[in-house]
């Protein structure tokens, strides 16, 4: 597991401090996992259990579509996925006071969410994510870094808030 | 000062020196109220382009080149308005003038001054011709001169001796055109809004007494109008779309009052000119270029402004700035210190006459209001941060007798900042052209075209957004629409006394993809059954993009999801003149409103919170309720559905119901009809004892998933008194009445009514005016609207322990300042 990423920090006589090609994973992967996050809450939470089909428009462009299956369980508190996204030319942002959770970025890519959602404090979220072919382009960080992945493989497991795993075959994570 | 000012449609309202505004603490809930509702209800604005204005209605009248000096009688006393119908011949001079009522000793005097002036003779079909028409006069006696102990008689001579012959104190000579548009409702002279409790002399302010308008919170400037929500009513300034037209919350309006000669309301059936919203018109117009140097100012506790125009190139030329500036900090820090807010508004405008039918002008104005909230760690976080700003290049060119045509660019700027880093603008792109021309003796020709771009870049903080508000932001995604149209009427003369005014127009909307036509019918007339009374009718068909309740800069939802809002709207009324200086209008109007996207209105009153014996079943561990907003009651969790993914910890969480309901309000698309009745007496607020009566009577229903209910914002009553009297020596004081039904109230077991509380307020003026040398003046005017600290119910809330009523307020404005001119 890949401990969660730190850009900047040290000292040095800039003030923004520089975020290296494993901090720009990382704020990749966030961009990618708030996505993903994004489109589900959007898509398909409060949705009856079953089978689910779904499309939406990115907030800054393209679209997501989601279909799979998901059962909950109201008394645990959680929600058991076995979904697929089919991200195009879905472009996403997020502006954040920590320059580690800015992005603009443009995801297209199909990926694969399983395994439990945590709804409630007391249950605890465990999901593999996976996708073979996944670009990522825009741009990472605040001030923003150019980013682009093409056809990149991924493949995370999100224990809790932490995320894990490869992208493009180099170890990335990051706390959510 | 005299001033001559032609009214195209012979609808005036006036403007006047802004008044002070004083907030107060409870002032500071009254922003974060308006705050709440801007922000929570999910605000919008209509953003269709502005119907360009005509130039003039009528046939090209007579213009007066004299100096229309009227000497205050001798013997007089206080303000008094004399309305002539003055004959004009064909050389300029003045063959009769009579007038309308009398009001002696004001209209012998009026009377013989008319006849000594001389105009430009009326022309048509390239010929002078005889032409009649309708000027008024307001008397204001001479101040006294400072000399004068102020125990002098308010009504012994005004003038001193020196100088004799008494002195010309018209304050304000309108001159009236011959068309009136049968859709605007009641109009008022800028002199009788300065006389306006509780209006602060704001033109615009002025628009809450006018029937039809029924306010969502007494004070704040969102108003229903004929049951069409506050974003569905367009706003105009010269012709051009502006998103709001007050600062924040309760705050004045973004162009200085001065500037603003009338403002025009139009509740339905308007005029093919306008378009492109499915409510009501509010539309404002400045000034005209003045060939003398003039200006007005006013300092309040918590702002400044003024405006000067002046001459330049032998009057050829023209050059207007004014603006004002907010300084609330030292008062908010005794009253709120952890409130932060400020305001600034500027306007900027040059003519120049190329030839004597041609001119170019530029009017540039804009507005910036910022709320904040101090942290402890000494920065401000914003709440709600707006800016917007116009630039308008026109080049006007007249026809010579058969009329003028216009064409201009609009640039603009539409920015709200929410905070943490989101936000919203809107960088617009506009043109349009219009002419007004006259066929013949008994057709005028009305027509224009425009076309707007308005590029959106939408910047949000997604990953801090819950499922439904990151729905929600989907609305307004970064992108750039479309809309243009054509418009013509032609009002046309089928016999005297009888004007029919049929027209049409037509839109195209595009947004990302998405297009829309909408063709828009319009009809009017007016007949003169006699000297005093007179019918008016109007009708048409009105769509509009979807809109959000309330107007905030940037936010217009994208893709035209839902398809186009459709109001059809008739209207019939009579006007009669009472004499005495009082004239009346009833009017009975219905609306009915197709696929709206009224996010205020689309749900029945509902409490927030849950009725006792349930608890909300939407909030997790804790279940904090209390929020604002409505809960789902009963089961903790839905057995059955799927929860949401709140990785990252609180980001995209679950939020209430309340939140969801908003959203699905956004989806929402209703029917609904406003019918009701419209009352206006007024009698001049310039004279020594004026006033006016402004009632509505009316039902506004929804339509909305096979149920119908009577919209959240209905009121039954809606009425406002007025008096002002002229105490004498200068001093003149006012009081205002409000008094509004209670909305409707939420299913509660524990309370049978069917309405909130009704709700009533008192307005109070004083004003003591100075003269000073030459035209200039310098007045104190105090003024505080709901002086009676009336608190106002919005809502019902619902606890395990029963249900309560939600009050707002009071929001109350206290204003001290002083103004002046030259």
């Amino acid at each position: 597991m890949v401990a969660a990423v730190a850009c900047g920090g040290g000292g040095g006589a800039s003030s923004t401090p520089a975020c290296d090609p494993q901090c720009t994973d990382g704020v990749a992967l966030l961009a990618l996992r708030d996505a993903i996050k994004l489109v589900y809450n959007v898509t398909l939470q409060g949705q009856p259990v079953g089978a689910q089909d779904k499309t939406t428009a990115c907030p800054q462009g393209g679209a997501a579509h989601v279909h799979g299956t998901a059962t909950s369980n109201a008394d645990q508190g959680t929600t058991t996925v076995m979904l697929t996204y089919d991200l195009s030319q879905c472009h996403y942002s997020q502006v954040d006071s920590d320059p580690s959770h800015a992005f603009d970025v443009t995801l297209t890519g199909s990926i694969t969410e399983q395994g439990i959602i945590a709804v409630q404090p007391s249950s605890t979220t465990s999901l593999v994510l996976q996708s073979s072919s996944m670009t990522i382009a825009g741009q990472v960080y605040s001030p923003g870094i150019d980013y682009k992945e093409t056809a990149c493989a991924v493949l995370l497991a999100q224990d809790g808030n932490n995320l894990s795993g490869t992208l493009c075959g180099r170890p990335a994570g990051v706390t959510l | 000062m005299v001033e001559l000012r032609w009214s195209e449609r012979g609808r005036r309202k006036a403007c006047n020196p802004s008044s002070p505004l004083l907030p107060t603490g409870s002032l500071v809930s009254s922003f974060a109220a308006a705050l709440a509702l801007t922000l929570a209800a999910p605000a919008a604005f209509a953003q269709p382009r502005p119907a360009p204005l005509a130039a003039s209605d009528a046939i090209v009248p007579p213009r007066l080149v004299s100096e229309p000096t009227v000497p205050y009688p001798v013997g007089a006393s206080g303000e008094a308005s004399v309305v002539l119908n003055v004959t004009v011949n064909a050389d300029g001079t003045v063959r009769a003038a009579t007038a309308a009522e009398t009001n002696e000793p004001f209209s012998s005097a009026a009377a013989r001054a008319a006849m000594g002036w001389r105009y430009d003779p009326a022309t048509r079909g390239g010929r002078a011709v005889a032409a009649r028409i309708r000027v008024e006069i307001i008397f204001r006696p001479a101040p006294a001169p400072e000399t004068v102990p102020e125990t002098t008689s308010p009504s012994a001579p005004a003038a001193a001796p020196e100088r004799a012959p008494a002195p010309t104190r018209t304050e304000e000579v309108l001159v009236r055109g011959a068309h009136e548009e049968p859709s605007l409702t009641a109009t008022l002279t800028r002199a009788e809004v300065r006389q306006i409790p509780g209006a602060f002399g704001d033109p615009f302010r002025a628009i809450e007494i006018m029937p039809g308008v029924t306010p969502i919170i007494s004070g704040l400037p969102f108003f229903y109008i004929r049951g069409a929500p506050p974003g569905d009513v367009g706003y105009y300034l010269d012709g051009i779309r502006v998103p709001y037209l007050f600062h924040v919350g309760v705050g004045p309006s973004v162009v200085h009052p001065a500037i603003v000669d009338r403002v025009d309301l139009y509740p339905g059936g308007y005029p093919a000119r306008f378009g492109r919203f499915s409510g009501g018109i509010v539309s404002g117009e400045t000034v005209a270029p003045a060939d003398t140097i003039h200006g007005e100012y006013n300092v309040r506790l918590v702002d400044a402004g003024a405006y000067t125009e002046t001459p330049f190139d032998g009057g050829r030329g023209t050059v207007l700035l004014g603006g004002r500036y907010s300084y609330t900090g030292l008062l908010f820090s005794l009253l709120s210190p952890s409130t932060s807010l400020a305001y600034w508004d500027y306007q900027g405008r040059a003519t120049y006459d190329l030839t004597p039918r041609d001119r170019v002008g530029v009017f540039a104005f804009g507005a910036y209001d910022f709320l904040g909230q101090k942290l402890p760690d000494g920065t401000t976080q914003t709440l709600f941060g707006t800016q917007f700003h116009r630039v308008d290049a026109r080049y006007d060119h007249s026809l010579g007798e058969a009329g003028t045509m216009r064409t201009a660019v609009t640039l603009g700027e539409d920015l709200t900042d929410a905070g943490d880093g989101q936000s919203v603008r809107d960088r617009l792109v506009g043109v349009r052209t219009e002419i007004t021309e006259r066929l013949s003796p008994v057709a005028l020709l009305r027509a224009g075209f425009d076309a707007q771009s308005d590029s959106y870049d939408v910047l949000l903080n997604s990953g801090t957004l819950g499922p439904t508000e990151a729905s929600y932001a989907s609305y307004f995604p970064s992108r750039t629409d479309l809309a243009a149209g054509m418009r013509g009427d032609v009002v046309l003369t089928v016999m005297r006394g009888l004007e029919v005014t049929p027209g049409a127009r037509l839109d195209y909307f595009g947004s990302q993809g998405a297009t829309a036509l909408a063709i828009d019918p319009r009809l009017s007339a007016r007949a003169e059954i006699t000297d005093r009374w007179r019918l008016l009718w109007a009708m048409g068909l009105a769509h509009q993009p979807p809109a959000f309740a309330i107007p905030v800069p940037g936010f217009q939802p994208g893709g035209l999801r839902g398809g186009l809002q459709m109001s059809a709207q008739e209207s019939m009324g009579v006007g009669w003149d009472l004499g005495a200086a009082t004239t009346a209008t009833a009017t009975v109007f219905h609306n009915g409103f197709f696929n709206m996207s009224d996010a205020l209105g689309v749900n029945q009153s509902q409490p927030s919170g849950c009725l006792p014996g349930s608890f909300p079943t939407d909030t997790l561990a804790g279940d904090p309720g209390g929020a604002a907003g409505s809960h789902t009651c009963g089961q903790r969790f839905a057995p059955g559905t799927l929860g949401p993914d709140r990785s990252g910890g609180g980001g995209q969480g679950a939020e209430s119901a309340g939140t969801q309901s908003t959203i699905q309000a956004l989806e929402a698309r209703t029917n609904g009809n406003a019918y009701g009745f419209e009352l206006f007496i007024k009698r001049k607020l310039t004279e020594r004892l004026g006033g006016f009566l402004s009632y509505t009577l009316s039902r506004s229903t929804r339509d909305y998933q096979g149920q119908q209910f009577v919209a959240a914002f209905d009121r039954t009553h809606v009425l406002n008194v007025a008096a002002a009297y002229d105490l004498g020596r200068n001093w003149r004081a006012g009081a205002r009445i409000t008094f509004y039904t209670g909305l409707p109230k939420a299913p509660d077991p524990t309370d049978a009514s069917t309405r909130l509380a009704p709700f009533f307020r008192l307005d109070l003026r004083l004003e003591k005016r100075w003269p000073l040398k030459g035209k200039a003046w310098i007045s104190f005017v105090a003024e505080w609207m709901n002086a009676t600290l009336s608190k106002e119910q919005i809502g019902t809330s619902c606890t395990l322990q029963g249900c309560q009523a939600t009050t707002v307020g009071p929001i109350t404005i206290p204003s001290i300042g002083v103004e002046g001119g030259f």
